[in-house]
This record gives C-alpha cells, structure tokens and sequence, in this order.
C-alpha cells in the first residue's frame, strides 16, 4: 500500500534533520516503540508493541536510515516481524522550510502480510495512516519543547 | 480457533466491574463479543482478564425520561431495533439498529460494545453523530458526559479513559415532523458500511427548516457532515437542493482506502448514499 503526506514541524529544517535523527526523538516517536538498539551505523534493532482496537502483538524488527542528504532528506527503512505477521515500510522524508518551521513530506510504501493481513485487510489502511499520524504527532510535541 | 487461556470475571455491579478494571492488568472488558471473541479466537487479542458486563442488570434498559431516550450500554442491537419506545421517539436509531451485521450479531452485540469499539465503518455512529447524542462513561469514583463528536476521536480511538467504560446512550426524542432515515451502501460479507448515513429532515414552509447527517465508514472516524447540514438548512425542499448538498458529503474527509472501496469510489459513494437518506427523510418529514 502507497502511504504519502506531508507534516510540519515547528524547526528550522536543520533542527528538524536533526531531530528526525535522534535516536532517543525517533524511539520515543514510532507508536508502541521500546527503544531502539543501535547495529551498526544508521541501523538499529526495534521491539514494537502495537495495539490497536482489540489486536496487540509485539514485533521485533530493525530500523534503517539510508541516503542521507542533509537537511533536504533520507529514507527511513522499517521492518517487522511477530507473531501476527510482518510489517515492512520504507519512505523517502524530505524537508523544506516553509512559514512556520519545516514541511516533512513523506512518500512511500508499506506491506502487511501474515494473519493480521489477511483477517484485518479491512483495517490496514485507517491503521498505517493513524501510526503515520502518531508518529509525527509524537514529533511535533517533542519539538515544542 | 482458540483463545489463549484467560481470566474471567462477570460481576453483577458496574461498582464491581470498575474495580477489577483498575486492579487487574492487561485487561478488556467484554460487553456483547462480537469484535472481541473473534479477535481472541484469532490470537490478535491476547487479554489476560476478561471482564464480562452481561450480568450487569443496571445496564439493561432503554427508558424514556422528559424529552430524550436513554439506553443502557448493554441494550442489544435487536432490543434497540425493536423497541416501542425508539419506534415512537427515535426511529432513527431503532432503524439504524435493525442494519447491523446479521440477526445472531443483533442478539449478542451492543450499543455499549459497538460504542467503545468504535470501528470506523460501524452503523451506530452515524446515527449518534446525526442525532447529537451523548455518550455517559463512568470510572471508579467519577463520572461524565461526553457529545458523540467529541467521544468519537479517530479509528478505533475514543475518549474512553483509562478505567472508564460506557454506562449509557442518551439520544433526543425527535421533535414533531421530523422525518430520519439510514441508508447503507455495505460491504456484501460482512456487512459493514463502506459510506453509511444517517439523515433527519424537518420542513417547514417549504423550506428545509432542520437538517443532521451523520456519516459512518466513510473516513477513519464517523463525522456529522456540517457543510451537507449547512448547505440544506433554510433552503427550498427541493430534489435540487439535496443533490447539490450531497456532493460535500466526504468534503474535508480523507476517504478509506480498502480492496474492497478505494478511496474515490468510497467518496463518490458517500455522495450517493447521503442523497438517497435526504430523499427518504425528507418523504417522511411533515
């Protein structure tokens, strides 16, 4: 499924460059996120709890930043893998400094598979885009203070 | 097809009910089952305690007090379809009840359940949304009402606090002359509304003097349609008018996108379906 969109944030874009890769800003951003452990560099290992409606399920995956082009934009990675399935994701942010802070538009893909994907199809969409929300939501608030 | 092993309680007070809900971990409350039990069977949902409200007598009832109908969370979808009192005061949400899933659901789920759940393509909310009803939750020690609008937060997202469940709806009685219908453009297995709306109609010298709408499965969250109910209101009664008002049905929503409805369809639908509950509301308006 094809996600796209776009957020502002209320930073100057280097700030935002930055704060969108801080481990600590991004482990506390991406919804159900226990912390981020780094592999190597600009790689790190996840364990995510998601629960939505009445569904929860931990996964454990690795997040990966790729194609750095500070402070225009990079590609953020995202997999994992649990007991109800697999998630992979992968976007390209891109920032540009717009009147009040700086625009993130993201452009991507994500696929579902597994039980959750076959029984919750239903739901996949409304779900991604409401973590999507959250996730810059979480953003947004770490940059007001 | 077999749940994880669970606690179970079903105690026979909401005082109960809200204790073992702020004092047992990672537990649900179950109301009538018919979004949880599946999703547990399926091993999505995993709660280590359930906290079934069946037994709660207290929160079986659909009485009238002065000037609204107030039905206790644990009112079947059936009993609310069939109940004299909404056929006489509310025939919206009697109707907008007697649409939901199949009959086996109708007899087990509840508007309590389907509340608290609130999936984005479920019936009731359209109707909750259309009738401006209010949402009455209670926790241990508190309690407090909340407009369906504001209860209502994203998909599957409510106002709902932690250790709150939903004691009752309260829904207006219908003034003289109104006239309501629910129309639902529904996904053929299961049933659920891929652009389902609620309408409510008054006229009055010819010109349409009232004018609610509530829209389900539409967006990630039920939504009263403001620019269809601005659009209607004190303008002629006209076929016109309604086709005109119809095409701000999904204005501002982003639609759902599913393999079943993409999101242009699903949006063209909401047009659709909006027009033909104005129509068979309007008919019935006097």
């Amino acid at each position: 499924m094809k996600v796209r969109g776009e957020q502002t944030l209320p930073l100057e874009p280097t700030a935002a460059w930055e704060l969108l890769l801080n481990t600590d800003a991004l482990a506390q951003a991406i919804p159900g996120c226990e912390g981020l452990v780094p592999l190597g560099p600009d790689e790190y290992q996840m364990k995510m709890k998601i629960a939505v409606a009445s569904i929860q399920g931990l996964f454990a995956g690795k997040v990966r930043i790729a194609d750095r082009n500070p402070p225009n934009s990079y590609r953020l990675h995202i997999e994992g893998q649990g007991k109800l399935g697999f998630v992979r994701g992968s976007g390209l942010l891109s920032f540009s400094p717009d009147a009040t802070g700086t625009r993130i538009t993201y452009e991507g893909e994500v696929q579902v598979g597994g039980l959750i994907a076959s029984v919750g199809e239903r739901m996949l969409d409304v779900t991604t885009k409401m973590m999507i929300g959250h996730f810059f939501n979480n953003l947004a608030q770490q940059a007001h203070h | 097809m077999i749940p994880q092993s669970f606690e179970y309680s079903a105690p026979e007070s909401v005082s109960e009910a809200l204790r073992l809900l702020g004092s047992v971990e990672n537990s649900r409350v179950l109301a009538g089952g018919q979004s949880l039990i599946p999703m547990m069977k399926l091993r999505l949902s995993g709660p280590a305690h359930v906290i079934d409200l069946g037994r709660i007598a207290e929160l079986h009832y659909i009485a009238q007090t002065n000037g609204s109908v107030r039905l206790g969370a644990m009112s079947t979808h059936n009993q609310v379809a069939v109940s004299e009192t909404l056929r006489r005061s509310c025939p919206l949400l009697a109707e907008v009840a007697g649409r939901i899933g199949d009959p086996q659901v109708r007899n087990l789920g509840t508007i309590g359940g389907s509340t608290a759940h609130a999936d984005p393509a479920a019936d009731y909310p359209a109707a909750l949304q259309a009738l401006r009803a209010q949402i009455r939750l209670v926790g241990a020690g508190r309690e407090r009402t909340v407009s369906a609008e504001d209860f209502f937060l994203d998909a599957f997202t409510t106002a709902l606090g932690e250790g709150e469940i939903v004691y009752e709806v309260i829904v207006p009685a219908d003034a003289p002359g109104l006239g309501s219908a629910y129309v639902k453009l529904q996904q053929p297995a299961s049933g659920f509304a891929v652009a389902g709306v609620a309408a409510q109609v008054a006229v009055s010298g010819g010109q349409i003097s009232v004018a609610r709408v509530g829209i389900t499965g539409v967006g990630a969250k039920s939504y009263v349609a403001q620019a269809v109910e601005n659009a209607l209101t004190g303008r002629p009664a006209t076929a016109a008018t309604l086709a005109a008002a119809s095409r701000l049905a999904a204005q501002g929503v982003e639609a759902l996108n599913d393999l079943y409805a993409q999101a242009d369809y699903r949006t063209h639908l909401a047009e659709v379906a909006t027009r033909r509950a104005l129509e068979q509301a309007l008919a019935l308006a006097r």
